[in-house]
């Protein structure tokens, strides 16, 4: 069972989390991703999420978020810094003849500073693939800008679709165009792959996170340029049938009520089946629902009628109901209920994986495509900070010991992070505040039995 | 022309609607041929418009040109006994067959993967759908918002006070559509070493659900259950907030170094430095509404470009909140070419979003759509 990036190396520069998303993928298709990190440049989402809200000693090595986007990588940790004298860059330097892949998402002219821009590793390995994933981008009047992710989707348009009706543009609940322009970055270096393994040729790729995501709002920009016209923030409904909508079913018994269900009629027969469904078969007859444009027009009556029927049933029942009844019918699961929803459960799409330091927990694929002539390597623990300079150092530059130590005594490589927030204080603030996060409503009561429901309660003691 | 990336490389898509189109979509733009099957009344996205002056013309449908430029277009009727075997014929010349048909209907039209690899060992067989291949929610009628439901992350999207919020524009479909590609590009340079083939089983729902940042882990690692809560983060990011401002919106982010001082003088209060709401990030977050009252003020009083330039200058990582037209007119993608121009017959000249990434050696390219079956005498002979 061979993998299909088996044998290819990626030096991989990027940080957070849509070049991370990138790497990690070409890491679970069988790369070897050596993630470079500096000592007082870490990855900042080591800082995030912590086991049970506790920041151990070495509490960058427990992240629950850091895990997402590298598990399978190697840690090598490196100064870039001045006052190393160049070391770190010297060892970059060394390595490239044995990499096939750079990946980095520095601000634009940060790899020509350090001098090790696409030009520069060319002239050490021609068919270098190397890719640079910024916010916006490497030329242009907003190339210097600062990029959030939290930025990004709204500067891609897809905000100025997504609000509720007459509302403000608004959001995903969680960086949306990080993990999307992460994927068509691990496309385009796979692109690049198919192409150097044709004609012996690399090349360099450059990916704006705001581009890459465009086409999502695909068919709001030909409206515009169709139509002149902006389209508008409709909620949950549709610009092509109807109904269509989030419906509130019944609430939890403790009280919470925030159960959903949402549906969507898209011709006639799926409005029969509702309408069957819901005990009113009648309603096909009814003028008001007759065919789509008659539905569009008096949705919200119809909405009214669904909600009566959807308000005093389970969200997951309902949707079990309707989809056997042909309607097409989804739970708005919250994230516990879905990492306990049988069907994803079923498809085996949270890996359970021994993070190490954290002991067992699930962790959701990061590719969603299943392969029948091999296994994707989801499973793997992501790698502690300087984890494997030792190794790396040694295993692709034939470095002995002395020469280990001596750049470990220098500073330019180690396995604590140098922090100008002193690491107690830092240790403090990695801690959720939990109980302000719930009086103020953006936290639900925490599980105390959470393990026992996933089911790694067992596991816990074994790992840790 | 110049030679891209995946020349020589052919594609049959029996695919419709978003996910399948723009996965092939991003093949055919990087050189490989791509020969769309359609049914005989097409694509459904032929009659999802928009439409040039609202009149519905299979032609002319904006969302249909978005998703299938540069492909070949011919029709069959699987359903028939002569199109299956013109399909089969394709598909011995392929290297890749795209499929999206609800689970099981390809096994009972004898064109499941099983039916086909005997004669056909080498060939990627790629299967997008809402669900997947397999699991109790195979059979279930899918579409980009049932996924935001069930991936969990519609929960956690919009206000508290309102109904979860699927966000706009399919995106469930176009992640689908990534990692369908990611899957086939993997596959077929799988084939290059081992030669064969294989079935790749997408499904849009776990596509979607990779997207998820800390919903499940806040749950899995202290079974903390996010609630929707303004799409705000629960890492310690307050402000990444969409404000009102003068001439539209604007996304006030602080970022790592947007405290206490650059804020204050970027809305022109420098004693605000001094302020506890600017100096600690916990309170910030906590006492949000205090902290509005001083920031939403000013901003509803600026235009977004000078919020924006004034605010990048300070390294504060401010975003604008970008519309259609203002991606069309916006300066930094128009020098960076982003926009591609196609001429569509009957419709004209259009701008396209094909330059999703820039490669040097093999840029992507991009052509108008297909009329409906206008390859069919030439693909199939």
């Amino acid at each position: 069972m061979t993998l299909p990036l088996e044998g290819i190396r990626v030096l991989d520069f990027a940080q957070v989390y849509a070049g991370p998303t990138c790497t990690r993928l070409l890491a679970d298709l069988g790369a070897d991703v050596i993630k470079v990190e500096g000592l007082k440049r870490m990855d900042i989402t080591r800082n995030f999420i912590m086991p049970e809200n506790t920041a151990a000693e070495d509490y960058w090595n427990t992240s629950g978020y850091f895990l997402l986007r590298n598990g399978g990588k190697r840690s090598l940790t490196l100064d870039f810094s001045e006052e190393s004298g160049g070391a770190g860059i010297d060892i970059v330097k060394k390595l490239i003849p044995q990499c096939d892949i750079v990946v980095e998402s520095f601000t634009p002219h940060v790899m020509a500073k350090l001098g090790i821009d696409y030009k520069s590793l060319t002239a050490i390995r021609p068919d270098i693939i190397m890719i640079s994933m910024s916010g916006y981008g490497q030329n242009g009047p907003w190339r210097d800008f600062s990029g959030y992710g939290m930025g990004l989707e709204p500067a891609s348009g897809m905000s100025s679709v997504t609000g509720y009706e007459g509302g403000d543009p608004l959001r995903t609940g969680i960086s949306f165009t990080d993990p999307y322009s992460g994927i068509v970055g691990a496309g385009a270096v796979l692109t690049a792959l198919v192409y150097r393994r044709r004609t012996g040729k690399g090349q360099y790729i450059d990916l704006s996170e705001q581009e890459a995501a465009i086409p999502v709002v695909g068919y709001a920009l030909m409206e515009q340029v169709m139509k002149g016209r902006l389209t508008k923030r409709i909620g949950n409904r549709s610009y092509w049938y109807a109904p269509q909508n989030a419906y509130r079913c019944l609430g939890d018994p403790d009280g919470q009520g925030d159960n959903w269900i949402v549906i969507s009629v898209r011709d006639d027969a799926e409005f029969a089946a509702l309408a069957g469904a819901l005990g009113h078969p009648e309603w096909t007859k009814d003028k008001r629902f007759a065919d789509n444009a008659s539905r569009m027009k008096n949705q919200d009556a119809f909405d009214a009628l669904i909600e009566g029927w959807t308000k005093d049933k389970d969200h997951v029942e309902a949707m079990n109901t309707l989809q056997a009844a042909g309607v097409l019918a989804a739970a708005v699961l919250n994230p516990k209920e879905s990492l306990l929803d049988p069907h994803l459960k079923a498809r085996g799409f949270f890996d359970r994986v021994d993070t190490g330091n954290a002991g067992v927990r699930p962790v959701a694929h990061q590719l969603g495509a299943k392969f029948s002539a091999f296994e994707a390597k989801s499973a793997r623990r992501a790698p502690n900070l300087g984890e494997h300079n030792a190794e790396i150092l040694s295993q692709l530059l034939g470095m002995g010991d002395g020469e280990i130590a001596e750049l470990k005594e220098k500073g330019v490589i180690g396995d604590t992070p140098i922090s100008a927030v002193p690491l107690p204080v830092m240790r403090m603030f990695v801690q959720f505040p939990l109980t302000s996060y719930q009086n103020m409503g953006a936290l639900g009561d925490l599980d105390t039995d959470y393990r026992e429901q996933l089911g790694i309660a067992s596991e816990q003691g074994e790992t840790k | 022309m110049a030679e891209g990336a995946l020349s020589g490389i052919r594609i049959v898509d029996l695919t419709q609607g978003i996910a399948g189109p723009y996965c092939t979509k991003l093949l055919v733009d990087s050189g490989a041929e791509v020969i769309k099957v359609e049914p005989p009344e097409g694509d459904y996205t032929r009659r999802l418009g928009p439409f040039p002056g609202d009149k519905p013309d299979p032609e002319k449908s904006g969302l249909f040109i978005h998703l299938n430029g540069g492909k070949k277009s011919i029709v069959l009727d699987i359903g028939t006994d002569d199109g299956r075997a013109a399909l089969g014929k394709l598909l011995a010349s392929a290297d890749v067959f795209v499929e999206g048909e609800m689970p099981g209907r390809m096994g009972d039209l004898n064109l499941h993967y099983n039916d086909l690899s005997g004669a056909y060992p080498n060939l990627i067989y790629c299967s997008i759908t809402p669900f997947g291949q397999s699991g109790p929610y195979a059979q279930f009628k899918g579409n980009s918002m049932a996924a935001m439901a069930l991936s969990g992350l519609m929960y956690i999207t919009g206000d508290p006070d309102k109904p979860p919020l699927c966000t706009g524009g399919e995106p469930a479909d176009y992640f689908g559509a990534l990692h369908a590609w990611v899957a086939i590009l993997a596959a077929l340079e799988h084939r290059s070493v081992s030669g064969n083939g294989q079935h790749l089983d997408v499904s849009c729902l776990e596509a979607l659900g990779c997207a998820d940042e800390y919903n499940t882990p806040m749950y899995s690692y202290l079974g903390a259950i996010r609630k929707r809560f303004f799409s705000r983060h629960h890492i310690p990011t307050y402000p990444s907030e969409i404000f009102p401002c003068r001439d539209g919106h604007i996304v006030v982010i602080g970022g790592a170094t947007g405290f206490p001082l650059m804020m204050a003088i970027l809305i022109e209060q420098p004693e605000l430095e001094n302020n506890p709401l600017f100096q600690n990030l916990w309170l910030r977050t906590i006492q949000w509404q205090d902290f509005e009252k001083i920031l939403r003020p000013y901003v509803v009083e600026h235009d977004w470009d000078d919020l924006l330039t004034r605010a990048q200058e300070l390294r504060i990582p401010f975003a604008a909140v970008m519309d259609p037209q203002r991606l069309l007119d916006n300066e930094h993608l128009r020098e960076r070419a982003f926009f591609a121009e196609i001429e569509q017959p009957g419709v004209g000249k259009l701008p396209v979003a094909t330059h999703v990434f820039k490669m040097s050696e093999t840029p992507l390219r991009a052509a108008p759509a297909p009329a409906l079956g206008s390859d069919t005498k030439a693909v199939l002979g």
